[in-house]
């Protein structure tokens, strides 16, 4: 199959963040960023399906400005064939802008399956997939913990709020990966090395307008320190009365 | 004035609680801008009219009905369809709807099929002269980022719990809408709904969740947890990733990084030490409770009230006591 | 020149060149292997042969078995001379040492010659009793072994009788021929006389199964386990585990150069003396006893890994060196977990030493403790072997427990092998007014010593306990130190332990370069992780540094009086002290931590624990095993707490804050309430404010 997957260069999910000078973004200095939690998995899946249905394509695709060929190179390493990035000076924060570089791009594709992730760690959107494949016009499955392929059709299974729904649809389509649905693999030093001759195209991304913008970037409020209030079963009555007058819980 | 369309979301014929959070949403951000209408749109299989008068109490003025039995399952192609030709046909300031599983399938088509910017996960909404301004936390809850939309409309998705539903009664005028699309046309089918444990309070829905860890020491010490749980009345029970790994409890009750994040007002955590990757996923809950033997674990520093000692004899105490507290109320 | 005599000339030289025609072939065989220097240091190569390999000193680590061995061996060494003497009177009769010795000498040498040949038949005597009577676990092999074992046994019993047996009766044909100083023969002479006065047949008869049995031993043995008579004292020679130079360091790689693969597949990927450590091997089974994974019943067996190399490189090299010469398939071949069952070329080929051989689940059990390289007589690397595998299954087939990747990923992201904040790294030192390496520079102040903290010390909350102690002693102490807080990230040990060389090459570089450029000249930690890695492994990429670990400064402390510690005497106190590897075996410090102690707390009794010092047993968690699950037999840390906690100390002191973790949860595994303690910690308590 010919798959495509579009990937995010993301800072680590451990880091402390602080935010810059600029008040609208955070401070990058000292951050390691890597492939985006939930798009490593959708490169893992295209992985898997294509080793398992025989010779394929998997193409990764980012969009960004030049950092971002490293998080390319990295997708290789795990075993995509090729890259593409689609240029720009920042990664717009609206989705919907990131959404029409992509299908402008994948357009002329002809790809049998279109990977995102559900959703980016910076953004957390859960926007750019399902509305990158309502502009190709093809259908989507969004936020899949299971997908298979076979014979030209695709079953998945998402969950809901205390239930899953299982879908079937019709290639060519589009999935966003939810998480638990693949361990994506770790390249070995011989994938890294061939990722280095594998070819990563350039060319500048069709942006849409940006009609999100950060206005500003804050700390959530300190949570004030709280107590321990007493030891063994004393101390019930306690919490209990805390629970119903101070916290207003109960 | 601005007239704000929501998609009341409905699972069956019944009402999901995001959709009345959305509606009181959306009625606050009418008010604020001018005291414009609200409409909700419910679509669903036949019966599910009969949610349009609680739309109403909650805030909106109209109710657009569409009834179809073919929507016994959720059709999203349709009822994204659907929403987006009543959007163009109308003239409305923002759509609004729940960023719930399903939520996260609509929003984004209907803001692509009408070219509109859209944000989701959003925890408070602003007007701001002609921008709508509103608030998403981003990096895992770590930033909160203030975002602006320009133009005339947007798509707003919010996040599940936190808008509290409150009752703003409203007409809720019954609109009787088809279809805009075939659900036998759409591309996406669902062959099978899976439900989870009937009667069993979903976490994410929970205002309370009572959550046990290792420090239960056995399977069956949960039952210590789910008595408590049972007592707060509306409580769900929760687990660690260590107690789930054993297999004592689900992977779906587990609470954590690679499990659920919850933020529920309560949050009890029975015998947790307070890992980091449990945290990350209870830390915004409104008020935590920690009980462990441990007094130097670390979700005593997350904790508001802690309790030290043994959780087989704090457990039943509480449990005793919370019952007594219920019953007076 | 008789008849016998030609005949005999004829015999030895086809025995000699059969003999050197297997030598031959055996060291083609080796040079399959990647070659590799060892002509560097001779003279201590040479100071080891005479130690562990002449003085027997690691055999005799085991008393009993040890004299056993060591009789045995000695006697082959002095027989040697009797047995060339013997050769070379088959072939000119009148041949004898007498001719070029003294008198005196040559009374000498038969003296020895008797007296060894005495000494050896005890010694085989208990070694055929110990085998087939006491059984002996790790004698435990299978059927073949046995079979090999007691045919060598018996031959050299054989040979012992045989040539006491010649001479009985040469003394009895003539009793000029055999000086008073052959006592054994004489006594074994009467013997004889009395059954045979006149034995002229059976003189030749004992004489001729003596010189067969020689050249069937000499030729028997490329097929036998016995060849290490012929490969020890050389591997010993060519051996690094006992120095020249610093023990412990892991192979460097060149991970530019163009290869195939990175790591050992096959015996073609292993060095030639890997190899030659294969021939070596006697299968005594002392590193496998001493194997914390094979003791608590994990698969892994150093002893199999060995054998495993030898079986493969029987099996393989005669196909890839188109050996013609095959006349029987080696013995060798067979036995512990060999004989892989192909039956063509073709499947040969196909086989390798990893997976079909030696399984992943026996190379991620190691804990790298070195317990069976220190045991080996033969000094043969165990160890080697089992990281050059475990570095083709990272960093050729990303294969490895799947547990290890968050540890990888969290390194190459976080510079620490847990998900821990960076920014969240000096945490501990609020408070404690304690200089950054930025900070000082930037003040103008050179600090005398970088305290390494380690990302257990910084992270972990009980060994944070340990890096604020230490860091009150140094306080204590004025100490004009400094930490790199937020720049200190992990040098990448765990990832060179567990294989990937990759990953531990960028962690070390960038490290060697932050440290270079504060011009760091002198580190202390408390970690003999970092320890070993920053002082002895660093070297291999320019990082050169002063490294001592914490127990050894705190004793300098104490020895100069720089710590103001209350001695007064209280309550005496008894304490189990657990050798850290990484300390001991690797680096030879056991002393420093006992005396710290014992300086610390004046009524100290120091309770040794059964396994202690260079042959403590490991806490379990080294070789990057800290962050693999434990999933067979039982835990390697209760099995040592056990240890510790059965001698009845009050208080447990390690030195490593893994040992820490290991330990601590033993001791609560156990139910105990023993307190377990850093040596750091122990002092601190004794610090007078």
């Amino acid at each position: 199959m010919k798959i495509a997957v579009c990937i995010k260069r993301t800072p680590d999910s451990e880091s402390r963040f602080k935010i810059a000078a600029s008040q609208t973004a955070i401070d990058e200095a000292g951050l390691k960023f890597d492939i985006d939690d939930f798009a490593s998995y959708a490169v893992e899946v295209a992985l898997q399906l294509n080793e398992k249905q025989g010779p394929g394509e998997t193409v990764v695709y980012a969009v960004g400005p030049d950092p971002v060929q490293e998080t390319l190179r990295k997708a290789m390493s795990m075993g995509a064939d090729r890259a593409v990035q689609l240029k720009t000076d920042a990664t717009p924060y609206d989705g919907m802008a990131v959404a029409k570089a992509l299908a402008a791009e994948l357009k002329s594709g002809g790809y049998d399956l279109v990977l995102f992730g559900k959703h980016a760690f910076d953004t957390s959107g859960g926007i750019v997939g399902t509305a990158t494949a309502e502009l190709l016009g093809i259908p989507c499955v969004t936020a899949a913990t299971k997908l298979e392929i076979a014979n030209g059709r695709g079953t998945a299974r998402r969950e809901l709020e205390g239930a899953a729904e299982t879908v079937e649809f019709p290639l060519p389509a589009a999935v966003t990966i939810d998480e638990g649905i693949a361990r994506p693999r770790y390249p070995s030093l011989k994938g890294i090395m061939a990722a280095k001759k594998k070819p990563l195209e350039t060319k500048p991304a069709q942006l849409g307008a940006a009609r999100v913008t950060v206005k500003s970037m804050d700390l959530p409020p300190e949570r004030p320190a709280g107590r321990i209030i007493g030891e063994g079963v004393a101390a019930v009555p306690e919490l209990v009365r805390l629970l119903q007058t101070e916290a207003k819980v109960l | 004035m601005a007239n704000v369309l929501v998609f009341a979301e409905t699972r069956g014929t019944a009402l999901r609680k995001t959709a009345l959070e959305a509606v009181t949403a959306a009625r606050a951000f009418a008010d604020a801008t001018g005291g414009g209408e609200v409409h909700a749109l419910v679509a669903g299989p036949s019966g599910v009219g009969a949610a349009a008068s609680q739309l109403g109490q909650y805030g909106a003025d109209v109710v657009l009905v569409a009834e179809n039995p073919a929507l016994e399952k959720f059709d999203r192609e349709s009822i994204a369809a659907t929403v987006a030709a009543r959007a163009q046909s109308g003239n409305y300031r923002a759509i609004m709807l729940g960023f719930s599983a399903q939520g996260r399938d609509v929003g984004p088509r209907v803001a692509a099929k009408l070219d509109l910017p859209i944000v989701t996960d959003v925890t408070d909404i602003q007007a701001s002269g002609d921008a709508i301004v509103v608030k998403h936390p981003g990096y895992a809850n770590k930033v909160i980022a203030t975002l602006q939309i320009s133009g005339p409309s947007a798509v707003i998705a919010i996040r599940p719990s936190a808008v509290t539903a409150a009752p703003s009664a409203k007409a809720g005028k019954v609109e009787t809408i088809s279809l805009a699309a075939e659900p036998s046309a759409s591309k996406v089918v669902v062959k099978e709904v899976i439900e989870g444990g009937k009667g069993k309070i979903d976490l994410g829905e929970a205002p309370v969740i009572v959550s046990g860890g290792r420090g239960l020491k056995a399977p069956e010490n949960f039952k210590l947890v789910e008595d408590l749980a049972a007592a707060f009345g509306n409580a769900a029970v929760g687990a660690t990733r260590a107690v789930t790994d054993d297999g004592w409890r689900p992977h779906s009750d587990q609470i954590g990084q690679t499990g659920r994040q919850v933020s529920p007002q309560l949050y009890v955590a029975v015998g947790i030490s307070g890992a980091i990757q449990h945290l990350a996923g209870m830390r915004s809950s409104k008020t935590i409770v920690a009980i462990n033997k441990d007094k130097e674990a670390p979700i005593f520093k997350v904790a508001d009230y802690g309790i030290v000692g043994d959780v087989m004899e704090i457990l039943p105490a509480l449990t005793a006591a919370v019952k007594e507290a219920k019953a007076h109320h | 020149m008789a008849a016998s005599n030609a005949f005999f000339a004829f015999v030895l030289t086809l025995s000699a060149g059969f003999f050197a025609l297997n030598v031959q072939r055996l060291v083609r065989y080796m040079n399959l292997g990647v070659s590799e220097d060892r002509t560097d240091h001779p003279f201590e190569r040479l100071k080891n042969v005479l130690t562990i390999g002449i003085a027997q000193t690691k055999i005799f680590r085991d008393p009993v078995a040890g004299t056993m061995h060591a009789f045995i061996f000695w006697g082959f060494m002095v027989l040697t001379a009797g047995t060339v003497e013997i050769l070379i009177q088959g072939v000119f009769s009148g041949f004898s040492f007498a001719l070029l010795l003294p008198k005196p000498l040559y009374q000498l040498y038969g003296l020895s010659q008797d007296g060894f040949a005495g000494l050896v038949i005890v010694a085989i005597a208990f070694a055929l009793y110990r085998r087939l009577v006491l059984h002996p676990k790790r004698l435990e092999g299978d059927k073949l072994e046995h079979t090999d074992a007691l045919i060598i046994l018996s031959m050299i019993g054989g040979l012992m009788v045989t040539l006491l047996l010649t001479n009985a009766c040469q003394f009895v044909l003539n009793p000029d021929t055999i000086g008073p100083e052959k006592i054994l023969s004489r006594q074994v002479a009467s013997v004889v006389g009395v059954l045979d006065p006149s034995p002229t047949i059976l003189v030749s008869v004992f004489w001729w199964m003596h010189a067969l049995l020689i050249l069937t031993f000499l030729n028997y043995l490329p097929y036998s386990k016995h060849l290490h008579v012929v490969t020890s004292l050389i591997n010993v020679y060519l051996s690094n585990t006992s120095g020249p130079g610093q023990k412990g360091v892991m192979r460097n790689m060149d991970l530019e150069a163009d290869v195939e693969q990175f790591g050992a597949s096959d015996v073609e990927n292993l060095t030639w003396k890997n190899l030659l450590d294969g021939y070596s091997c006697t299968e005594c089974g002392r590193c496998t006893a001493a194997c914390p994974a094979n003791i608590t019943g994990k698969l892994l067996s150093p002893r199999k890994i060995v054998i495993n190399t030898r079986q493969r490189l029987m099996e393989k090299a005669p196909l890839v060196t188109s050996d013609h010469m095959e006349f029987l398939r080696p013995a060798l071949i067979h036995g512990e977990g060999g004989d892989a069952g192909a039956t063509t070329a073709a499947e040969v080929l196909e086989h390798r030493l990893l997976d079909t051989y030696i399984t992943e689940e026996e190379l991620w059990a190691c804990t790298s403790c070195r317990a069976c390289v220190q045991e080996c007589p033969v000094s043969i690397d165990q160890l080697d072997i089992i990281n050059q595998m475990r570095r083709y299954l990272v960093l050729s087939e990303s294969r490895f427990p799947e547990e290890i990747q968050p540890a990888f990923e969290s390194l190459e992201r976080n510079g620490s092998p847990w998900a821990f904040s960076p920014g969240d790294r000096a945490k501990w030192a609020d408070g404690m007014d304690i200089p950054t390496m930025a900070e000082a520079t930037a003040r103008g102040d050179r600090p005398d010593i970088l305290f390494w903290v380690g990302c257990m010390g910084s992270f972990d909350d009980r060994a944070k306990k340990i890096t604020v102690a230490f860091a009150r002693i140094l306080k204590a102490a004025g100490i004009n130190f400094a930490i790199l807080g937020q720049e200190e990230h992990c040098h990448g040990d765990p990832a060179r332990r567990m294989g990937n060389e990759y990953l531990y090459q960028m962690l070390a570089k960038d490290t060697i370069g932050t440290l270079d450029r504060y011009e760091v000249k002198t580190i202390v930690t408390s970690c003999p992780h970092c320890f070993h890695q920053m002082g002895n492994e660093f070297p291999q990429f320019g990082g050169d540094y002063e490294v001592i670990h914490h127990s050894t400064f705190i004793e300098r402390l104490l020895q100069d009086d720089r710590l103001p510690l209350n001695t007064e005497e209280g309550k005496r106190l008894t304490l189990a002290y657990h050798d850290s590897c990484y300390l001991g075996r690797y680096n030879d410090i056991y002393e420093a931590p006992r005396e710290t102690l014992r300086r610390a707390l004046p009524v100290v009794e120091i309770l040794e624990p059964k396994r202690t010092k260079d042959r403590g047993l490991c806490c379990g968690a080294g070789g990057g095993r800290m962050w693999m699950e434990e999933r067979t037999g039982k835990r390697i840390n209760a099995e040592r707490t056990e240890e510790l906690l059965a001698t009845g100390a009050e208080t447990i002191a390690v030195a490593c804050p893994f040992c820490m973790t290991m330990i601590s949860d033993g001791v609560k595994a156990a139910d105990s309430s023993v307190p377990v303690l850093d040596i750091a910690e122990v002092v601190e308590r004794q610090l007078i404010s």
